[in-house]
């Protein structure tokens, strides 16, 4: 490593975050180097509720959320409604180069979080909102948790089980649309500093989770507007086979997108009699017949075993992958020789494996510095920091 | 106010990506006002110009949908890379240009002289990121990987699922965008570090890896007590209910999700008979989660007799968080998203003007978002060869009659 900094090292920013997209957005920056420090309210962040736990005792600075969004973070607790902990927050803004929150924009004057009166102390500053539907529009009002946002932006109902009409379409698991927001928000809020080497000032970005899902329905939105038709959960797909099998010891993921990859499948196990059957001539036909390939294909995965056939598909340069338990992913080879697998440290769990660098620069680190942060645990020092009296 | 502009004006981006991953990568930067130059092949053609929908069921490489949402604001050249002068001509682009962005199967950019060791020997400053399945290193580095596979490999699927039911996918290629956009973010930071330092650097991205990076809690949980959260469809541990409900309408339904125990005062006041706020089987989280099927019945017969359209605003109003399960035609249509500005429209030549989806952001002072629609297939060839990379009109006749610029 030619420099021991984050290619961020240097940037100041200040978080007013509950559970996900806002505090993804700043780990983002702080596991690239930046100095974020987060404002809680005297009761914390809801993520601290939000486990998991190590133990029945659901003890606040060590839900496992919370650790893997704040870590490398300072924690500062600060009563945003009262004019003590606003003027607080007023002296670290005038010496931050970003703020991110994601308070609903009817909350947003009470805490003072208002981009015109926040540029008065810093023109510098860029401040980044992240709100359910955005700020303006009929919905700016509405509210929204993860799944709700999931089905605003359209996602859910291309996920469900067209053999299982009656139920619902399904998220993904996790709080997936917050997270979309908050890279989502870190984009420009990068891009905004960057323009800031030139002007000299900072501005406002505002992100709307909502369009943080729509913005990745892939080819399906484009249905309406170039075809009028409507995506549904419940289509059988057009090419197949791509589809979950069960192995003798798992399940797998057969991917036959390209017409060479399902010939050297059915190379693979052994040239059987029916895949030279006209209903699986082509990916096409495959997609239509889909039903009774199925069968046929869980037949002969059902003897097999998961690594086996996966390694073996690879061999032939077939894509497939194994349906990961989270169990395989702590115990990949792979992933342990990339390194990728971070250590936390958490008061009552000790030391965890936690996600670690997504990606590797090779002239700057990727390092976690410092634990997720107890609440309040930085209040004095930050502030003294700034030269802010309480 | 003085005159602001784009985020990236003057920032060039060589993108030799396809698919999902790599253009939804270079989709944000041109967002922020790069000017991204796809090199693309006409011989082969990114899949997703191939693939449907096609506007009015008409096939042809500029008429996909697909293409047409994911490289807006960017412009297209094609060349042939397994020629010689195909690939000088890409040195020469990569030369001129600030950041290079690939996603081809490792050691293909290698093997064609476009590495990060060869291409820095012209361009020390520069900035490249290869964006891959598995990474550049380890033992599965040289493993095939396509975005419908990255959600089962990633630990999604394993998540995913009705309960007592088979994994499964989560509705798009979910790998894809969030290898994207991690990218986007490794590559602004690198700008931000070359323009403190003037240190230029190579950035490996693995989609395996970004896509863990979204589960964090869900490692902990094994970490924690050695097993991973079950299945179990849009139920969660600490909100009962959290569902989505059958409304009135064919395959209508609605998220509704009950935060705490007073959400479920409000909701339950709504749904009513007046009683069932009180009813002890739900007063609380823990006893709504021990009577959650009792719970969902009661709410489905209670949406079920009405639109999810109608139900939205009254359970918003009550301060419930809920909202129409919405398919992309309810996408399309929404007068919110249409108010906010979510949506473009340019003229294409092929395809005229179709609504697309643009940033999911707005910045208050910096002209930002989509300006143009995506590029026709090699449309920017000769002017990129000409003004970018140094060609004359009549080299670059010659490298067109050579078969290069195919």
């Amino acid at each position: 490593m030619a420099d021991a900094e984050g290619p961020l090292t240097g940037l100041r920013v200040l978080e007013v975050g509950e559970l996900v997209s806002a505090a993804y957005a700043t780990k983002l920056l702080a596991d690239l180097g930046a100095d974020v420090v987060k404002i809680e309210s005297p009761g914390g962040d809801a993520a601290r509720r939000r486990g998991p736990f190590p133990d029945a005792r659901r003890d606040p600075d060590a839900s496992g959320l919370f650790c893997y969004l704040n870590a490398n973070k300072r924690g500062v607790t600060l009563d945003l409604a009262a004019p003590a902990g606003r003027s607080a927050m007023d002296g670290l803004v005038a010496r931050a180069d970003v703020v991110v929150h994601n308070v609903h924009p009817s909350g947003r004057a009470a805490l003072g979080l208002v981009y015109d009166r926040l540029a008065a102390i810093n023109p510098r500053l860029v401040l980044a909102s992240i709100s359910p539907f955005g700020a303006v529009g009929p919905h700016a009002g509405y509210r929204a948790t993860d799944l709700v946002s999931w089905c605003a932006g359209g996602l859910a109902t291309l996920n469900g089980d067209p053999a299982h009409p009656e139920l619902p379409p399904l998220k993904a698991y996790g709080d997936q649309a917050s997270f979309q927001a908050g890279l989502n928000a870190t984009v420009p809020v990068l891009g905004a500093l960057f323009e800031r080497l030139q002007s000299g000032l900072g501005q406002h970005v505002e992100v709307s989770v909502q369009e943080s899902v729509t913005a990745i329905l892939e080819l399906t939105f484009e249905y309406f507007p170039y075809c009028g038709l409507v995506a549904s959960r419940l289509g059988a797909k057009p090419i197949q086979p791509l589809c979950f099998m069960e192995c003798r010891d798992g399940w797998v993921f057969v991917c036959c997108v390209e017409e060479h990859q399902w010939k050297q499948f059915v190379a693979l196990m052994g040239d059987p009699e029916w895949a030279g059957m006209e209903l699986f001539e082509d990916r096409l036909a495959r997609g239509k017949n889909f039903d009774a390939l199925q069968a046929l294909l869980q037949e002969w995965c059902r003897e097999q075993s998961v690594m086996e056939l996966y390694e073996a598909a690879q061999q032939r340069r077939i894509p497939f992958a194994p349906v990961s338990t989270v169990g395989d992913l702590l115990a990949s080879p792979h992933l342990a020789a990339r390194g990728f697998f971070a250590t936390l440290e958490i008061p009552t769990a000790g030391s965890v494996r936690v996600p670690g660098a997504p990606y590797r620069f090779s002239e700057t680190p990727w390092r976690l510095r410092r634990p997720a942060p107890r609440l309040g645990q930085h209040t004095a020092e930050v502030l003294a920091e700034a030269g802010i009296r309480r | 106010m003085t005159d602001r502009r784009p985020p990236l004006a003057g920032i060039r981006i060589a993108d030799f990506t396809w698919v999902w991953a790599g253009p939804h990568c270079t989709l944000q930067l041109a967002h922020l006002g790069a000017e991204v130059i796809r090199v693309e092949s006409s011989t082969r053609p990114c899949v997703t110009r191939m693939l449907p929908p096609f506007a009015d069921f008409k096939a042809g490489p500029n008429r996909s949908g697909y293409f047409n949402q994911y490289n807006q604001g960017k412009r297209s050249i094609t060349l042939d890379l397994k020629r010689p002068d195909g690939r000088e001509i890409a040195r020469r682009l990569c030369a001129a240009s600030d950041v290079v962005v690939e996603n081809f199967a490792a050691g293909v950019m290698d093997r064609m002289g476009l590495g990060y060791e060869h291409l820095r020997q012209a361009s020390p400053k520069l900035i490249m990121i290869s964006l891959s399945g598995y990474g550049a290193s380890g033992p599965d580095h040289d493993k095939v990987s396509y975005g419908p596979a990255q959600v089962p490999l990633s630990g999604l699927s394993s998540l995913t699922g009705y309960r007592g039911h088979p994994p499964m996918h989560v509705g798009v290629s979910y790998g894809d965008p969030t290898g994207g956009l991690h990218g986007a973010v490794a590559v602004l930071a690198a700008l931000l570090h070359r323009a403190r330092t003037g240190v230029g650097q190579y950035i490996d991205l693995s989609q395996w890896e970004t896509s863990i990076a979204v589960l964090g809690d869900a490692i902990l949980a094994q970490a924690f007590s050695g097993r991973a959260p079950q299945r179990d469809g849009n139920r969660v541990p600490h909100m009962a209910p959290h569902g989505v409900f059958r409304a009135a309408g064919d395959d209508r339904w609605i998220a509704i999700t009950v935060e705490d125990d007073a959400a479920w005062v409000r909701l339950a006041a709504l749904m009513g008979p007046p009683e069932l706020a009180s009813d002890p089987r739900f007063v609380t989280l823990e006893a709504r989660k021990a009577n959650e099927d009792a719970l969902e019945a009661l709410v489905t017969s209670w949406t079920s007799g009405e639109t999810p359209e109608a139900l939205t605003p009254r359970l918003q109003a009550a301060g419930v968080p809920a909202f129409v399960a919405a398919t992309n035609a309810d996408v399309a249509g929404s007068p919110h998203l249409e108010a906010s500005g979510a949506f473009t429209r340019f003229e294409h030549p092929q395809v005229g003007v179709r609504q697309h989806l643009g940033a999911p952001w707005r910045l208050s002072a910096s002209p930002a978002g989509v300006k143009t629609a995506a590029p026709c297939i090699g449309a920017d060839t000769d002017e990129v060869l000409g003004t970018v990379c140094g060609y004359a009109a009549d080299e670059i006749a010659r490298l067109r009659e050579a078969g290069a610029l195919s």
